[in-house]
């Protein structure tokens, strides 16, 4: 009998001489190194991956009183687009066409707006009832600056409406310009599939996401310089404090905070004493952005109630955002507005073009009766562009993630449920064909015409059928789940093969040797079967990781996988539901789903090309014919 | 035993299995814990209460579960689906009206067109197995097949529809025919055809790959085997060692695949009609399962399961007769 240690050098040897054939084959290595190298992300990802993979926020301690602040708006595109020379920006004009669509019903006159697709009817049909329900609104794909020209291509000539008949109003999503013509002469006017084509001016541009103060905690009395700030009172002064600051727990205090102060002098006015406090800075963009963000921590002793207003000047015009009233209080209250997408053509206007500009705040006392004292902390604007992060970000509309940070995580999740299904399936197929193989008999016929059953169902009706039992009964379809089913049925082509090996080996005279010498069937099988059939099972490990990474990733694009796990299934999902590729195509946002796509091939085909040498070397009969 | 006992063995044999893919079929959609069929019942049962009966009626709802399996044995032997509430008419209608038809146009052209393309090509790349092309091939093979089909999908549908405006992005024909319809037959084709291109495209890089490496696979394992070397001894000419020797003996495992591959066109590409929005038999179980108001449409699925399943034993029981006619030694094996 061999020592531990014996044995356990007779195993590096062997593994020493494979070594050095597996070095010779050129796809295996480049297979490992691939392999290697996900691996390698997959366990570092939460340092490579800067956001979470799902729902990132920016932490709530720096922004105390939000639920959480989104780290970018939807549908960014990545931040080094702007060094693409073709991309284009600046003032532009487009001239977009639509297709017109008056209908009568009952009482009601419905006229439609459908943008040109190649097909104006099928996308008529398409998204009327979505989108373009009950309206006299055409709508642009860009933000309307100015319009310039609208007309309708009727039978007649070409009509050129009047540009007072319409009005730029609404989201800012969707462009709208309405006309004010009643919806009877729209009708009478135009018949249906009318050619309409609007020009207006626009400014596009790659914007990034501006945060405009740059320590909003104030923590060093130096942060206070960036800041100015005047009143028409001389009783009022603002100061940095080191003293005071709003802490999150008595242990952290972040000590401060702006301090405004009004000194009474017993007299009684009878005005509001205003105050303003800015900061400037430099907007270069030729496109407002797509969102704002603004926080404030404020406190203040001395008048029952006090009022904050968030404003944006430009060239001395003032542009209120918000305006809160804030009640005496002990602690501080955490006020914030975000979200302003629904009154952005608001901030379209104050945006409209490049320059300097002012984010102040505004604070209005009531005519005071004593000393006031006002403390403000963590004052913050953040204004969201339209690129961000190396690969942009996804559809979500509240927390819309980092798809480079998504497809980091995501390597987890295809590396698991690759291996793991692997493992299983298998493990499973290993134990069915040995037992199938060596003992025969009705065991035999049992197992096999199972087999033969199982490869009839068809499979990805089969695992879809599953998973959605699956949902019913839990709710939702986890990782688990998938790699249960994809184990439980992807043992079968190897569980034949196994036998067919067994079969063969059974009769072999060193089984019989075995036999003769008193071996037990556990310890045959153990002994002498299972090392002769080992080499098939590294190469099926190898081979069986792809088809199960390609299979999650083929579920979860059609909705059928773990909505909550940050998987490339997902990033293709959501990328597939939200409907881009028909209307917009690869072309614009290739970056969502082609990185993920190109690693789901890439990590595939290393398994399968470790596969293949590992068939080269480990199978004689082929290493003979090459 | 003669060709006909062999028959016999496997028409025996093509039964059991019938009756298994039946028993599978009430495993999953009757008896499994939170049984889909009870449960999409009960989703009709206040909504619908005349639908709610007649299938509480069509599956047994109340009846002991032993009944029940006796049921769904004569259900599914008599290919009795049910009545589907969403399409308002018979299940079986509702499948074969019109995906089935859509499926097998464009499944048996892209299959045969693939079958055809990879199974040159694997010979080919066989019989001058260690040139460049057989790298390159057999490369861009395992790359294929390694690439997510919606991916290829997505390439060609921007390419050709969105970036040179050549072919629609999806429907099995032009939306116009709705409302009004071709005229001559000629005018018909032209239509499908038309819309029939990119996804039949997708299909065919997709799974050409596989049938290169099978092929290849296949004749290799034949070309070194002895009978082949003595051929070549024998002085035969290259070309009949080809014909005579190899592919007659590498085809019988192709047959197989082949069959299957038939078999298991009926249930269409699920990806790729889905992507195409074509309506095919894919498209139809896609929409059984995400039904617009949540929920999945079970007994559409169990019938599209159950015919899938047939197929493919049919399918297996017409390769091992093929098998069977070809090869003497499997009669009698």
């Amino acid at each position: 009998m061999a020592t531990r240690n014996q044995k356990i050098k007779f195993a590096i040897k062997r593994f020493k001489g494979f070594w050095s054939q597996f070095k010779r084959s050129k796809r295996g290595l480049v297979g490992l190194s691939i392999i290697v190298f996900f691996s390698f992300i997959a366990i570092f990802a939460a340092f490579i991956a800067p956001y979470e993979p799902i729902e990132p926020k920016i932490t709530s301690d720096q922004y105390p009183g939000v639920p959480g602040v989104k780290i970018a708006v939807q549908l960014c595109k990545p931040v080094w687009y702007k060094y693409l020379p073709w991309i284009k920006r600046g003032y532009t004009n487009i001239t977009e066409a639509f297709y017109f669509y008056g209908e009568r019903q009952f009482k009601f006159v419905f006229i439609f707006f459908v943008p040109e697709a190649d097909h104006p009817e099928e996308g008529f049909q398409q998204d009327f009832e979505k989108v373009y329900n009950f309206s006299n609104t055409i709508r642009a794909s860009h933000k309307i600056l100015e319009v310039k020209e609208i007309k309708a291509i009727l039978p007649s000539g070409v009509h050129q409406f009047n540009l007072s008949e319409w009005t730029i109003r609404g989201s800012r999503e969707v462009h709208p310009i309405e006309s004010v013509l009643p919806a009877e002469k729209l009708i009478q006017m135009c018949p249906n599939a009318t050619r309409f084509e609007l020009t207006y001016s626009t400014g596009v541009d790659l914007t990034e996401n501006i945060k405009i103060v740059k320590d909003h905690k104030f923590t060093k009395s130096e942060s206070f310089d960036e800041w100015k700030w005047e009143s028409e009172s001389n009783r009022i002064d603002v100061q940095y404090d080191a003293e005071h600051g709003y802490a999150p727990s008595a242990a952290q205090k972040e000590l401060g905070c702006l301090r405004v102060t009004y000194k009474a002098d017993g007299q009684k006015l009878g005005e509001n004493i205003t105050v303003t406090i800015w900061k400037e800075f430099n907007y270069t963009y030729f496109e407002p952005p797509r969102d704002v963000f603004i926080h404030t921590s404020i406190h203040h002793t001395g008048s029952p109630h006090i009022e904050l207003q968030w404003a944006f000047i430009r060239e001395g015009k003032t542009f209120i955002v918000a305006s809160n009233t804030v009640t005496e209080s002990e602690s501080y209250k955490h006020l914030y507005a975000s979200s302003l997408m629904a009154n952005t053509t608001f901030i379209d206007q104050i945006f409209a073009a490049p320059g300097n500009y002012k984010f102040a705040l505004k604070i209005i006392i009531p005519p005071p009766q004593g000393d006031v004292t006002i403390y403000l902390d963590h004052v913050d604007c953040l204004l969201y562009g339209n690129t961000f992060g190396l690969l942009g970000t996804d559809n979500a509309k509240v927390y819309p993630s980092d798809i480079f940070s998504t497809l980091i995580y995501g390597t987890r999740v295809s590396l698991i449920v690759g291996i793991l299904t692997a493992v299983f399936s298998t493990f499973i197929g290993l134990f069915l064909g040995l037992v199938s193989g060596y003992l025969g008999g009705i065991v035999d016929e049992g197992i096999m015409r199972f087999t033969d059953l199982l490869l009839v169902l068809p499979t990805l009706p089969l695992f879809i059928v599953l998973t959605v039992s699956m949902r019913a009964t839990s709710g939702y379809i986890s990782m688990w789940n998938i790699i249960i089913i994809l184990s439980l049925f992807g043992w079968m082509g190897f569980a034949r093969s196994v036998r067919s090996m067994v079969l063969s080996l059974r009769e072999r005279a060193f089984v019989e040797a075995a036999k003769a010498a008193g071996g037990g069937r556990f310890y045959i099988i153990n002994r002498h079967i299972l090392p002769n059939v080992f080499a098939l099972v590294y190469i099926t490990l190898a081979m069986s990781v792809p088809s199960a990474i390609v299979v999650e990733a083929s579920l979860s694009w059609l909705g059928l996988g773990d909505p909550r796990l940050a998987s490339w299934g997902k990033i293709l999902y959501d990328f597939n539901s939200s409907g881009i590729v028909t209307t917009k195509g690869l072309l614009d946002y290739w970056f969502w789903v082609f990185p993920a796509c190109v690693s789901i091939a890439i990590l595939a085909a290393a398994f399968i090309l470790v596969g293949y040498a590992l068939d080269e070397i480990l199978n004689p009969r082929l290493r003979e014919r090459r | 035993m003669g060709l006909k006992g062999y028959i016999a063995k496997r028409l025996v044999y093509t039964a059991f299995l019938v009756w298994a893919i039946i028993t599978v079929n009430f495993l999953i959609f009757t008896a499994m814990p939170g049984s889909p069929i009870e449960a999409y019942m009960s989703s009709l049962k206040g909504a619908n209460p005349e639908a709610f009966k007649r299938l509480a009626e069509h599956y047994g709802l109340y009846k002991p579960p032993h009944e029940k399996y006796f049921l769904t044995l004569k259900n599914l032997l008599t290919l009795d689906f049910g009545y589907s509430e969403r399409y308002r008419s018979s299940v079986l209608d509702v499948i074969i009206r019109e995906p089935l038809p859509n499926t097998l146009i464009l499944m048996g052209t892209a299959e045969v067109i693939t079958i055809i393309i990879g199974m040159l090509l694997g010979v080919i790349v066989a019989y001058k197995r260690g040139g460049v092309l057989d790298t390159t091939l057999v490369t861009g093979s395992l790359l294929t097949y390694s690439v997510p089909i919606f991916f290829i999908g997505w390439l060609l549908i921007t390419f050709f529809s969105l970036y040179l405006h050549l072919l629609p992005t999806g429907r099995a024909y032009p939306v116009e025919w709705i409302r009004n319809p071709p005229s001559t037959v000629f005018e018909y084709i032209i239509g499908r055809l038309y819309h029939m291109i990119l996804p039949t495209i997708t299909l065919i890089i997709f799974s050409v790959g596989g049938w290169i490496l099978l092929t290849r696979a296949c004749i290799l394992e034949t070309i070194t085997e002895d009978y082949v070397v003595t051929a070549r001894a024998k002085g035969l000419k290259e070309r009949t060692v080809l014909y005579k020797h190899v592919l007659k003996n590498a085809s019988l495992p192709l047959i197989t695949n082949i069959a299957l591959a038939f078999a298991g066109m009926i249930g269409g590409a699920m990806i790729t009609e889905t992507l195409f929005n074509y309506k095919g038999m894919g498209r139809l179980t896609y929409d059984a399962i995400f039904l617009t108001g949540g929920g999945s449409d079970i007994p559409l699925l169990q019938a599209i399961f159950y015919i899938l399943a047939l197929c493919t034993v049919v399918a297996n029981f017409l390769a091992d007769l093929l098998y069977g006619i070809i090869d003497p030694r499997v009669r009698y094996g």
